[in-house]
């Protein structure tokens, strides 16, 4: 055999397996979720009749699902934001530094690094309504000037928030929580991308009359972390909707006080896995991937129209 | 409309941490010409420029332009444009849009730069600043591309734009840092020609950096030879190249480069090269070693040896077509002398001969051993002294 | 001061505008900071604490260290001198003891490494077939891992965990890395990284007389050192702290659980007074990755700025 026919067949010994994996581990399970989504499958059930549409007619009629979104979009909708723009800021800052900035983006990467179970569990206990630390520093302010602030004085007089137990707070501290464990991503991205603009540019910018700050990021800045920010935003994006350890961790019965904080990956969990009701898991799967899919498909939309100028 | 001005550069030092980069420079761009800082990489021309523009601060020096001092006046505010070594063109711009940036910068106001609101606001401005855009263009030649964006664009055509945003506000001086490095041999050697053309066309102060001596030379009104944070020589390029107040100008300016063989003066002031007495004479009779520095196109061929031409052998015969650089081994082959011919002469030379060469043209340029250049007597009265 | 100088190009000023911005900048990165660390504080003070302390609240970081008596010691029948305890032995003795941390941990590096492993064999060879090689149905592969980019791979968790189970294999470390051994991001990074490799390269390999296979293996893998890196990384980052899959097939059989499961079965059981011991048990399991980051961080920033994730 010649050398070039060995090079022509190397590449199916390369690709086949990578190939084969892709179908049988990503492709294929979306065909079984599929599948499953039109009946009322459950393991070890002997029946597995179809049921048409049910299951997806239930997750957009059904008040637990309504809930369901409610959560997730409320989670996305600040995590997303918050934790991208924390990040675009913190390494603007950081940048600016130069090497003394070093020690902030180690400290904001820790988060990252730390098990998000682990980190949420030492969470609850800080905010703790009452032996919490939160909760007890809050406390401290209680007969200083702060109890002027309504807040203080609410605190003070019957109870500082109840954090993760109040149907009205809870969504929104897991949110909280959310974004301090992932902005410090979005922020070595962003670092990575400040690194890569000339400073030439910069210098031209000067030239041509950009006096102030804002202006400098307005016409430099801004604009050459155009591809970085969809990226930035894609992945926030996909990581916020698969958060599942918290809410596990906070609430393993249920999905939080009123099942406000009910999210998707959850309810997967939760119907699938715990209840073993695989047809609507499965439903709820097809819905995810197409939330999912959609959001990054426009994304990629976005990255195409904005980089074709590298 | 802005007149051009006289920049002044006063005393101006410079240190990155510990390693200066500029001693004390003093320099004078007169109103309306073309000055070329030329120097090997590192000698300090970028950062002058730089601290020229704003961009750098000086740590010691002043800095005037047209008589007003704008040594603490931030790059925004005087006046100047730049090119850019990579052109800084930004990439998310058209090319219209790059070219008005500056414009746009300038004379809009915070409102009027706003993205949607701004363009209905300055309407009027908006015209105006597309109607120089369009002029600009025009005179550059790259109209047809106004809509494009940088990254579509030849080094050529990018380097163009580069110029067209510096030209369109009209600024009291160009500042170029090696505009035309980026470009292959061809184009930068047409560019050149056509930088001159928009000099003479613009009637302004130009800045130039290059470590090109050959743009240096065919560009510029007068040319500044910098080395280790200092100006070597600032002067004509005719000046700079056949009378180099050092050995290091003469090294650097001139391609190929000067030939420079050992010598050395006697109490008298009589230079000898290699033991042999030339009929040369410094007018400071210092006794000591010296450098005897010979132009290769001011040597010329000979059949027979002359008592104070050179011998040696031809290792290489480098031929350019129009000339032919004959390259001799002399002095039992320690030193290499390089010697222009034309090309049926050095037809009939080959690798091994022994050639004559004997200085024709100008006169050989003696350095003393600090590299300062020796005055000369008058030819007659040396060639009587050596009699 | 390179930076410092695009920031604030105004010459004059720089003398005293030195210090009021950067000031600034600090006060709030230092904020940042604080709100960051504080979890990590929580956790590692309550890990040194003992019980009383934790529930009271006093102390401070290192807790007084003073011996107390082990209740749940006394009711097995210790004597009060034997269930007198120092309170960091004690946390983290318990965590080591109470449940087979050592084992969790050890079922975390044999995952992880495996996962990290299969990784690389599949993904570096297809990566170096898409970026060099020249194939029909090249395009179609690329744009199939595209595709796969956007899946996610906890969203198709579901019929996953019913492939599995079909087939028998919940509860086992198959379950546990199978699918994971397909990394399309890891493909992508290794073929972007590979595209800037020079063709010469590989043709001065071929000409050397180097199989494909040892191309690959001799001449792409030591040059991809770097994009290997943070790709191990990001595998080995999300798979140590994966806690939603290892929930999902590992059921019951604790000689299996991974040191997220070890830790969330320690507060399902977790009273008030085992705080200290569970927070313990945290620290071990954070504790791993933080001091690779610390080692490692500089490469993981190269690695991300090198493979142009802009």
């Amino acid at each position: 055999m010649t050398r070039q026919a060995a090079r022509g067949h190397a590449h199916l010994w390369f690709v086949g397996p990578a190939l084969f994996l892709m179908f049988a581990i990503l492709l294929l399970p979306i065909a079984v979720a599929a599948g499953l989504s039109v009946t009322d499958y459950g393991l070890g059930n002997l029946s597995n009749e179809f049921v048409g549409l049910q299951n997806y007619e239930r997750i957009f009629t059904r008040s637990t699902y309504e809930k369901m979104f409610g959560a997730t979009f409320r989670y996305v909708g600040v995590v997303v934001p918050v934790s991208v723009a924390l990040g675009l800021g913190a390494a603007l800052l950081i940048h600016s530094l130069g090497r003394m900035g070093d020690l902030y983006k180690t400290i904001y990467f820790l988060p990252v690094m730390a098990a998000l179970i682990a980190m949420a569990i030492v969470w609850e206990f800080a905010l703790h309504p009452t032996i919490g630390y939160v909760n007890r520093g809050l406390e401290l302010s209680c007969g200083t000037v702060l109890e002027r602030l309504s807040f203080f004085a609410e605190g003070c007089d019957r109870t500082f928030p109840l954090w993760l137990t109040d149907r009205d707070t809870a969504i929104w501290t897991v949110a909280f929580i959310g974004v301090w464990q992932g902005f410090g991503f979005n922020m070595v991205l962003y670092l990575a991308g400040l690194t890569g603009i000339p400073r030439e540019l910069y210098h031209a910018a000067e030239m041509d009359g950009a006096r102030s700050a804002w202006e400098r990021f307005r016409l430099v800045t801004w604009p050459m972390l155009g591809p970085t920010t969809v990226f930035v935003v894609t992945i926030s994006i996909i990581r916020s909707f698969q958060v599942f350890d918290m809410v596990e961790a906070f609430y393993p019965q249920g999905g939080g006080p009123s099942k406000s904080v009910y999210v998707m990956m959850f309810a997967i969990y939760e119907k699938g896995v715990q209840q073993n009701l695989m047809g609507i898991g499965a439903a709820i799967t097809v819905v995810f991937l197409g939330f999912v899919m959609v959001l990054t498909l426009l994304q990629r939309r976005l990255i195409e129209r904005r980089t074709h100028y590298v | 409309m802005a007149e051009a001005a006289t920049l002044t550069m006063r005393g101006i030092a410079k240190a990155f941490g510990a390693t200066p980069v500029l001693h004390d420079v003093d320099l004078e761009v007169r109103a309306g010409e073309f000055l070329t800082l030329v120097g090997p990489s590192g000698c300090g021309k970028s950062t002058l420029l730089r601290i020229l523009a704003g961009l750098e601060a000086a740590d010691a020096g002043t800095v005037s332009i047209g008589g007003r001092d704008v040594t603490g006046v931030r790059a925004a505010d005087r006046d100047l444009a730049m090119v850019f070594q990579s052109y800084a063109l930004y990439p998310h711009l058209s090319v219209a849009a790059n070219m008005a940036t500056p414009l746009v910068q300038r004379e809009l106001s915070a409102f009027g730069r706003l993205p949607v609101v701004g363009p209905l606001i300055s309407r009027g401005a908006r015209k105006r600043i597309a109607a120089r855009v369009e002029e600009a263009a025009e005179i550059l030649e790259i109209h047809t591309l106004l809509e494009r964006k940088p990254g579509q664009l030849s080094g050529g055509q990018r380097q163009r734009v580069a110029l067209g945003r510096a030209m369109v506000r009209e600024p009291v001086a160009f500042l170029m840092d090696e505009p035309l490095s980026n470009l292959d041999a061809a184009l930068r050697v047409h560019m050149r020609a056509e930088l001159a053309a928009l000099h003479r066309r613009l009637q302004r102060s130009f800045v130039y950096v290059t470590h090109d001596q050959a743009e240096a030379l065919t560009l510029s009104d007068r040319m500044a030879v910098m080395r280790g944070g200092r100006i070597l020589q600032l002067g004509a390029p005719d000046e700079v190249y056949n009378d180099p107040a050092t050995l290091e100008v003469a090294l650097f300016i001139g391609s190929p480069r000067i030939n420079t063989l050992p010598g050395e003066t006697d109490g008298a002031g009589r230079v000898s090269r290699m033991g042999v007495p030339l009929p040369l004479r410094a007018v400071d009779g210092r006794a000591g070693p010296a450098t005897v520095a010979m132009r290769p196109e001011h040597l010329a061929v000979r059949s027979f040896p002359s008592p104070d031409g050179l011998t040696g052998r031809l290792t290489y015969a480098e031929n350019l077509g129009a000339d032919v650089y004959l390259h001799l081994a002399v002095g039992d082959g320690a030193h290499v002398v390089i010697a222009r011919a034309e090309p049926q002469v050095a037809a009939r030379l080959s690798s091994g001969d022994d050639v004559h060469v004997e200085q024709v043209r100008g006169q050989a340029l003696v350095f003393d051993a600090r590299g300062d250049r020796m005055a000369l007597a008058e030819e007659a009265a040396a060639v009587e002294a050596v009699a | 001061m390179s930076d410092a100088a695009i920031a604030a190009p105004r010459v004059e000023s720089q003398g005293y505008r030195f210090p009021v911005s950067e000031t600034i900048k600090h006060a709030v990165l230092i904020i940042g900071a604080l709100i960051v660390l504080f979890p990590f504080y929580v956790m590692i003070s309550l890990s040194l604490k003992s019980p009383p302390e934790i529930l009271q609240n006093i102390g401070g970081f290192f807790g007084s260290q003073e011996t107390f008596i082990d209740d749940a010691c006394l009711i097995v029948g210790g004597t009060e001198e034997e269930c007198l305890k120092n309170p960091v032995v004690y946390n983290y003795t318990t965590a080591f003891e109470k449940a087979p941390l050592v084992r969790y941990m050890l079922n975390g590096v044999i995952v992880t490494a495996s996962i990290f492993l299969i990784q690389v064999l599949i993904a570096l060879p297809c990566a170096y077939a898409l970026a060099k090689l020249r194939f029909w149905g090249r395009e179609a592969v690329f744009g199939m891992v595209l595709f796969c980019l956007l899946i996610p791979v906890h969203a198709i968790a579901l019929p996953l965990y019913v492939m599995l189970a079909k087939l028998g294999l919940t509860n086992t470390y198959a379950a546990l890395v199978i699918p994971w051994t397909i990394s399309v991001f890891g493909i992508f990074l290794m073929r972007q990284f590979f595209m800037t490799v020079p063709d010469d390269l590989i043709d001065a390999a071929r000409m050397d007389g180097m199989s494909e296979y040892a191309i690959v293996w001799r001449v792409m893998l030591p040059t991809a050192i770097p994009a290997l890196t943070a790709f191990a990384i990001f595998s080995v980052v999300a798979h140590w702290n994966d806690y939603f899959w290892p929930r999902i097939v590992i059921t019951g059989d604790r000689t299996l659980f991974t040191p997220p499961l070890g830790l969330r079965e320690f507060k399902g059981d977790a009273d008030g007074d085992n705080y200290g011991p569970m927070m313990a048990t945290a620290v071990v399991i954070v504790t791993p990755l933080v001091v690779a980051f610390l080692l490692a961080q500089r490469r993981f920033v190269e690695g991300i700025t090198l493979t142009g994730m802009k």
